[in-house]
């Protein structure tokens, strides 16, 4: 990960000179003879999963985002007998890597991918097929999130938390009212100017420009594309101050940045831990903007489906559903939360409930064969921004 | 012809060397091998099926340029910096402090490097902010107006990279003059040399491959780094790293990624053998401006 942990790797280097060509040799025979038996293993499909039996294991492996489940439910999920063994992933690459490359040995039996990755991991045959009749709980969801493009009949997956992308302003800084992703673009160019910071994430960069265009921001489209670099690389990005996704939440309390492009639960949080939480306004932008939900999903080759079924099951109760929305802060999507909330003295429930009209509005963002285009636009930005 | 026994050393050598073969070497023949191919479709990450230099001529943009020259700036800056704290400190501690506390300090320079990287990044996020402590300090004491504007700059990240990589260059160059001892230093002395004369003439001179050592360790896991850059650096400080990274991890292009890799390790060969070239030179002239020349020899 860091550059320090080549060198320490090379430390015992200090013994190369002492190696003779022959032991280096009749190393080669093992190596060869390793490579000879890992290559035996490989390509032979997908382990299959333990299909369920009706009685619960003992043990489940489940690898997630990080920090991304109230303790106190999975301790109450293990008094029914199952041990949990949670294991955080940073990325959706890094679970897409790890599954791929273990083909369906990897251990992990519940996983909890992005949505926008289910297309991708389904064709890869990285997921099972959920049987429904073990997931009576799905019923608690509501309408809204069930069913999505992504994954049409919730077929590999059902939603864990939600949520959706907008801009955090400092009132005092930026005097105007601002309702849509265009003052966005607007203000960032003028009062905010060097003051602004934006997600790393290259279709949330994009969509900003798209949206305030009236252009989907799942777009494909080259002209669409070029306009977009043209932009966001000579216009906007001289602008920018950071292309930082976790600087919302330090940004609020330490007042570094007056504009942040940020997701509403992680302004929810900077806003709890500020000091003049009055002072900073949260925007669902118009016209529209990014709904990504994080899903429950089972891993092809899981060994313990029963208790993985029993599990996410739990966790679509409406109670559980409460303390998880409760503890990470983000909508879980479940029927009946958003009462218990407003009952229980949740803290600015407005930025997580956003009210339906905004919901309605709301693009889910797909990735796309344009991709890569969006990633090159954003290098250009930062390259852009750092002249 | 007789067969020889592997003696034990060499058997010893076996987990170093297979180390070295699966963890450094294959890695790196891999990436040089995947820079040969392409991305095919949006779900795979890369094929060889078809072998081509495109990848390169893909790579060797402008973005790809510019963001090379920002971080070697940043890498110069950074060695240098290193470089001119880390002679003072390593001297003192090599020479000025008492032998009894040495083993404390060296312990003191290398507990950094028990905390995670990442962490020890995180906290000058928090030193830098501002409203954090310093920016409060520095407006208390009149230094600055306003609040202190660094943090997200390049100078947060130059800042960050000479802390987080300081240790390296401080070690070798430690070992280096401790090395040296003191009885060199003492006949400079005895033959006349003034302390500044002796600094330039022998410690410096005697601590050169600890200078050189030291620099590279310093330089080279620099101009790769990308975390102090992610965490310290915004728009102004990036840094060719997060390129790299940006390839693998969203655009999830690892031929492109790789192309990229290989460009910026030959990049900082090139860098390396400029400056190594370049000290050759100086010494060249140093020693022949120095050169001492024995009247009534053979000449």
């Amino acid at each position: 990960m860091t550059g320090t942990e080549g060198l320490r790797a090379l430390v015992p280097a200090a013994s190369v000179g002492r190696i003779s060509r022959r032991a280096v040799l009749s190393g080669f025979v093992v190596l060869t003879a390793t490579g000879a038996l890992t290559s035996c293993s490989s390509n032979t499909g997908f382990a299959s999963s333990v299909l369920p039996d009706g009685k619960v294991e003992d043990h489940l492996n489940v690898y997630s985002w990080g920090d991304y489940s109230d303790p106190g439910n999975i301790a109450k999920f293990q008094k029914t007998g199952t041990t949990v063994q949670l294991d955080s992933f940073g990325s959706n690459e890094e679970l897409i890597a790890k599954l791929g490359a273990t083909r369906g040995t990897s251990g992990y039996d519940v996983v909890v991918p992005t949505g926008s990755y289910i297309p991708m991991m389904s064709a890869n045959g990285l997921l099972q097929e959920l049987d429904h009749s073990y997931l009576k709980n799905i019923e608690n969801i509501d309408p809204l999130y069930r069913d999505q493009s992504w994954d049409r009949g919730n077929k590999y997956s059902v939603c864990k938390n939600w949520g959706t992308t907008g801009y955090v302003y400092d009132s005092r800084k930026i005097t105007r009212e601002m309702t849509s992703w265009a003052d966005f673009l607007e203000v960032a160019q003028n009062e905010a100017s060097k003051n602004v910071s934006v997600l790393e994430d290259p279709w949330e960069v994009t969509s900003m420009y798209f949206a305030a265009n009236g252009i989907d921001p799942n777009t494909t489209k080259k002209a669409d594309l070029d306009a977009a670099e043209e932009f966001l690389v000579h216009k906007l990005a001289p602008h920018i101050k950071a292309f930082n996704s976790s600087a919302v939440q330090s940004g609020m309390p330490e007042e570094t940045f007056v504009l942040m492009q940020a997701f509403n639960g992680d302004v929810r949080q900077g806003i709890l831990v500020a000091d003049t939480p009055d002072a900073w306004k949260f925007v669902y932008p118009t016209p529209t903007a990014n709904i990504w939900m994080d899903t429950w999903a089972i891993a092809k080759g899981a060994q313990n489906m029963d208790a993985a079924y029993a599990f996410i099951d739990f966790m679509l109760e409406p109670e559980t559903s409460f303390r998880e929305l409760d503890y990470i802060g983000y909508n879980t999507g479940v029927i009946g939360v958003e009462k218990m909330a407003k009952e229980r003295k949740f803290e600015r429930p407005d930025l997580v409930f956003p009210p339906e009209e905004v919901v309605k509005r709301l693009t889910p963002g797909q990735v796309t064969s344009s991709a890569e285009r969006l990633v090159a636009i954003v290098n250009r930005m930062m390259a852009k921004a750092g002249s | 012809m007789k067969r020889k026994k592997i003696d034990g050393a060499t058997a010893l050598g076996f987990p170093t060397w297979a180390f070295v073969v699966f963890f450094f070497i294959m890695p790196l023949l891999l990436v040089l091998w995947y820079s040969f191919g392409y991305k095919p479709d949006l779900f795979t990450a890369h094929s060889n099926d078809i072998l081509s230099l495109d990848r390169y001529a893909e790579a060797l943009d402008a973005t790809f340029i510019g963001t090379f020259w920002n971080t070697l700036k940043i890498g110069v800056i950074g060695t240098f910096l290193c470089l001119i704290i880390a002679v003072p400190f390593a001297y003192w501690m090599a020479v000025k402090l008492d032998p009894k506390w040495r083993a404390l300090a060296l312990a003191l320079v290398l507990v950094p490097f028990w905390t995670n990287f990442l962490v020890r990044t995180l906290g000058w996020q928090i030193i830098l902010s501002p409203r954090g402590f310093l920016s409060d300090f520095l407006q208390n004491i009149g230094l600055i107006d306003g609040r202190l504007d660094i943090l997200y700059t390049q100078t947060a990240v130059q800042l960050g990279v000479v802390y987080n990589y300081l240790p390296l260059m401080i070690l070798p160059l430690y070992v280096a003059i401790d090395r040296a001892g003191r009885p060199l230093r003492e006949a400079s002395a005895d033959l006349g040399a003034n302390r500044i004369r002796t600094l330039f003439q022998v410690t410096l001179p005697l601590a050169a491959p600890g200078i050189a050592a030291g620099s590279l360790l310093v330089f080279i896991p620099l101009m790769g780094d990308y975390i102090t850059a992610s965490v310290l650096g915004g728009a102004q400080g990036n840094m060719i790293g997060q390129l790299v990274a940006s390839q693998f991890n969203t655009a999830q292009n690892w031929a492109l990624g790789s192309a990229m890799a290989v460009l910026l390790m030959l990049f900082i060969g090139v860098a390396v053998g400029v400056c190594a070239l370049v000290a050759l030179v100086i010494r060249y002239f140093v020693r022949r401006s120095r050169r001492v020349v024995f009247l009534g020899g053979a000449a």
